[in-house]
């Protein structure tokens, strides 16, 4: 039910080209186009962009209706940003005229223009954790952060609370589902029922929730100690990231696109 | 030199019951010790301020000569290892070699080597093939087998196991075991092994005996066994093999009692030579 949602965002093991590229390379080349995706470059500017996030999607071997179904939660945003617009946006040819309620031209292009930005930094996103596993991408994240480490950002640190937040995603799931069966047991109706029940329903959820992850918090973090692990210690790390022609090509690419956008721009 | 010297160790979690209470043992190095009582008899506790991640409310513990504090913990750490009894929430890595690596990264050992020892260990404890498995799609044995690949990784000193082989299968349980052993024989580790199996206990130099938080006996097995009574009065049996081999020795067919199978199967198999 609730739970499928979170399919979203979620790593899909295939094995493609883009599959293979090294995450700090993934990063960048999202970097680069999410800055280009903000420039005003006009039609030819996102047009280059999408062309980009075509092949991209075709070399990730991603099912369209997958980046698509990432989408689906904003389909209530979308309308609630056309309603906003065309009720304070009231410039440009008037389409739409029925009494005091009208539409501008300028509403819907507003309105479109923020859509697709939205819609290409999802797909953007989408493709890079859809072919990035979690711990590659803490991996890549870490290394980039790398040089801040001189300005005192703890970069390992960083790296090792997202991987751990990763890790205990799935596990907290299983976790909620085992409540709310178990509270479902003992008669609490998740499904129907008015406010009150269902404030009642989802108190009786969060209250064990909180108190099991405190608890597995602790656990884990007496285990890893156990386990030697001290944030100010030097580590070794079993993966190891090494660049290849394609990475940098991958994001040469993407630095074009962002050249291409500026220039458009600027002149 | 002892591995673990303990001394007057009390401890308390809500500062008012004493879940310890003036705990005093100590065990050489290379020596291999069951710890055994009844459920709250506080071995998890004794396992917890060993590696110290909670400090005694009164005693002293020594490891390896050097006295536990916050000063010497992050460096004894790296010569005493645990498994814990709850192996969802000592689970770290992402997958089951992530989670072996995540030791093998702690004790700075060289990446060049980690898949060499990731797949060493794996096969010794049969996870071989789940190495890309994540930990929710592991059952619980499964994840105590991890947890134990990743102590035989590191193969500290002094390694703790807290009821460890608990989620296993008969035949996991006794190809575990060998590797403990070996650990112990072979490589001379320190092993304390809280347990509730007696067959293992059996199988141990030295046993330590709980109950409320008072250590009650100790010594080696034989001589714990010989308190079948005081054992019974703590929910404790003893080994099948020594059950046996009571029988036998009351019936004059042998004249000493042992306690594990092997010695068992040992003495009936001179007496057939000497018939
Ligand atoms: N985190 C905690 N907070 C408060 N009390 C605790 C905590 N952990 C254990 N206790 C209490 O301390 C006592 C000893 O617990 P401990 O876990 O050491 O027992 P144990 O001998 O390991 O038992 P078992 O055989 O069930 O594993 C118990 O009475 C328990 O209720
Ligand atoms: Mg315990």
């Amino acid at each position: 039910m609730v739970m499928n949602n979170i399919a979203l965002g979620r790593y899909m093991p295939l094995d493609s080209v883009i599959h293979h590229l090294d995450p700090r390379a993934k990063i960048m080349v999202l970097l680069f186009l999410m800055i280009a995706v903000f420039i005003p470059a006009g039609a030819v500017g996102y047009v280059v962009i999408a062309a980009f996030i075509v092949v991209a999607l075709f070399l990730s071997k991603l099912q369209i209706s997958y980046a698509l179904r990432a989408m689906k939660p904003m389909i209530w945003m979308m309308i609630f940003l056309l309603v906003i617009n065309t009720l304070v946006i009231k410039t440009g040819t008037p389409w739409i005229q029925w009494g005091w309620f009208s539409v501008y031209s300028d509403a819907i292009y507003q309105t479109l223009y923020i859509v697709v930005r939205l819609m290409f930094m999802i797909i953007l996103t989408t493709i890079l954790t859809a072919t990035t596993k979690p711990l590659d991408l803490t991996l890549g994240i870490e290394k980039l952060l790398k040089p801040f480490e001189k300005i005192g950002l703890p970069a390992h640190i960083i790296a090792m609370m997202i991987s751990i937040a990763l890790r205990f995603i799935p596990t907290l799931i299983e976790e909620t589902q085992r409540i709310m069966n178990a509270q479902a047991s003992r008669g609490v109706d998740f499904e129907n029922g008015g406010l009150k029940e269902k404030i009642f329903s989802i108190l009786s959820l969060i209250v064990p929730l909180f108190v099991s992850s405190f608890d597995r918090a602790e656990q884990l973090a007496n285990a890893m100690e156990a386990r030697g692990y001290d944030p100010n210690r030097q580590r070794t790390r079993y993966k190891v990231l090494k660049m290849k022609t394609k990475d940098i090509f991958g994001m040469a690419m993407s630095v074009v696109i962002l050249g291409v956008c500026l220039g458009i721009w600027i002149l | 030199m002892d591995a673990i010297k303990v001394s007057g160790l009390s401890f308390s979690y809500d500062g008012k019951k004493d879940v310890l209470s003036d705990v005093a043992f100590s065990i050489p190095k290379g020596c291999y010790t069951t710890i055994i009582g009844h459920n709250g008899s506080g071995k998890s506790t004794i396992a917890k301020l060993l590696i110290g991640l909670m400090s005694p409310k009164q005693g002293s513990i020594e490891i390896l000569g050097q006295s536990l504090n916050e000063e010497s913990v992050y460096k004894l750490r790296d010569h005493v290892g645990i498994v814990f009894q709850n192996p969802d929430n000592q689970f770290i890595g992402s997958t089951v070699a992530d989670d072996i690596a995540f030791g093998l990264e702690n004790h700075c050992v060289p990446q060049e080597q980690m898949q060499d020892i990731i797949e060493d260990v794996a096969g010794r404890v049969g996870m071989l093939d789940f190495l890309n498995s994540e930990p929710t799609k592991l059952s619980g044995g499964q994840k105590q087998r991890v947890a134990i690949a990743g102590i035989l990784a590191i193969e500290p000193e002094i390694i703790i196991f807290d009821e460890s082989t608990s989620m296993l299968d008969p035949q996991g349980k006794a190809s575990i075991n060998e590797q403990i052993q070996k650990l112990h024989s072979e490589k001379d580790r320190t092993i304390l092994s809280i347990t509730h199996d007696m067959e293992e206990v059996a199988q141990s130099e030295y046993v330590i005996v709980l109950k409320d938080g008072h250590v009650v006996l100790t010594g080696t097995p034989m001589e714990i066994f010989a308190h079948e009574k005081e054992l019974a009065s703590m929910m404790l049996d003893i080994p099948f093999a020594l059950k046996v081999s009571k029988e036998l020795t009351k019936e004059k067919i042998t004249n000493q009692e042992v306690c594990t199978l092997e010695e068992v199967v040992n003495q009936l198999c001179q007496l057939k030579s000497t018939i």
